[in-house]
């Protein structure tokens, strides 16, 4: 039983957004892996944007492959922050304290103006 | 005449899956149909759906070695109100954990713990009490959310006898 997972990168003043979308389970390794690359490739976005609302699932596996992105995004200087999580994720990130180290945002809308305010 | 007043147990569904990866989401699926109209919040649904996808992603992986053929059984049930459901593999008793097994976002952000490691640890956080017995082959992870327990908060306790 497969299960997917893509990840779309735009680059905005201040940051890079990741929209992430599927199912985050140990197939989703690559999507991540090389979605974070790509959001770093065109420049040094001092911020990172994980959008999660569009992601249905999300298992251990996933949370290990996000702490992976984290540690790396936190070894490159950069901030990661996420979007769009329901509820029910949004408790696994406090409960596994993620969001010790990611902060929150209901929408991305919020994420992102948080970038323009960064560089504004 | 007296009668003991040891809980009754009505199966809501019984199934065996195959132990092939990716095979906790139909665990997770069926348990969520078989436990509709029981009562339990969407919240603490959530909360079932995703310790009994551990649970059976364990099963399947580490307790049967991700063979095809060797059977991962669950059972739901309910007693009282109470949701208890069972996974069952064939690998026995597990190895035992060693200290300084329980997950740490630090510690794994410093690179000192594997990135990995977070099943129990979501489950034993998603329902009221996790027991965990084997007989000879047959290893039973049994997730009990109870009656009345408040909605969306975390599990009360923890019986975890790992």
């Amino acid at each position: 039983m497969k299960t997917t997972c893509e990840a779309e990168v735009r680059i905005l003043p201040g940051g890079a957004v990741i929209t992430l979308s599927g199912e985050i389970d140990g197939h989703a390794a690559d999507a991540l892996t090389q979605g974070y690359a790509r959001a770093v490739a065109g420049g040094d976005p001092a911020t990172v944007v994980l959008d999660f609302a569009a992601v249905q699932y999300i298992n251990s596996t996933g949370i290990a492959l996000i702490v992976s992105v984290l540690a790396r995004a936190r070894a490159d200087g950069r901030k990661v922050v996420a979007s769009g999580l329901s509820d029910h994720y949004r408790e696994i990130f406090d409960i596994t304290r993620l969001s010790d180290f990611i902060e929150l945002f209901p929408s991305l809308d919020g994420a992102v103006s948080r970038l323009t305010e960064a560089t504004g | 005449m007296t009668s003991m007043a040891s809980p009754s147990y009505h199966m809501l569904a019984s199934f065996t899956m195959r132990s092939e990866p990716g095979n906790e989401r139909l665990a997770l699926a069926q348990v969520a149909e078989a436990v509709a109209g029981q009562g339990l919040s969407a919240a603490r649904l959530e909360r079932l759906k995703t310790a009994v996808a551990e649970a059976a992603m364990n099963a399947i992986e580490h307790g049967n070695k991700n063979q095809p053929e060797v059977p991962v059984d669950v059972e739901v049930m309910s007693s009282d109100g109470d949701i208890v459901v069972t996974i069952t593999d064939q690998g026995g008793a597990p190895e035992e954990a060693g200290p300084g097994a329980e997950p740490d976002i630090a510690r794994k952000l410093a690179g000192d713990q594997a990135p990995r490691g977070w099943g129990l640890f979501l489950i034993r956080h998603m329902v009221d009490a996790m027991d965990v017995t084997t007989e000879g082959t047959r290893h039973t992870v049994t997730l009990t959310m109870r009656a009345g327990a408040p909605a969306g908060q975390e599990g009360g306790r923890s019986e975890d006898h790992v």
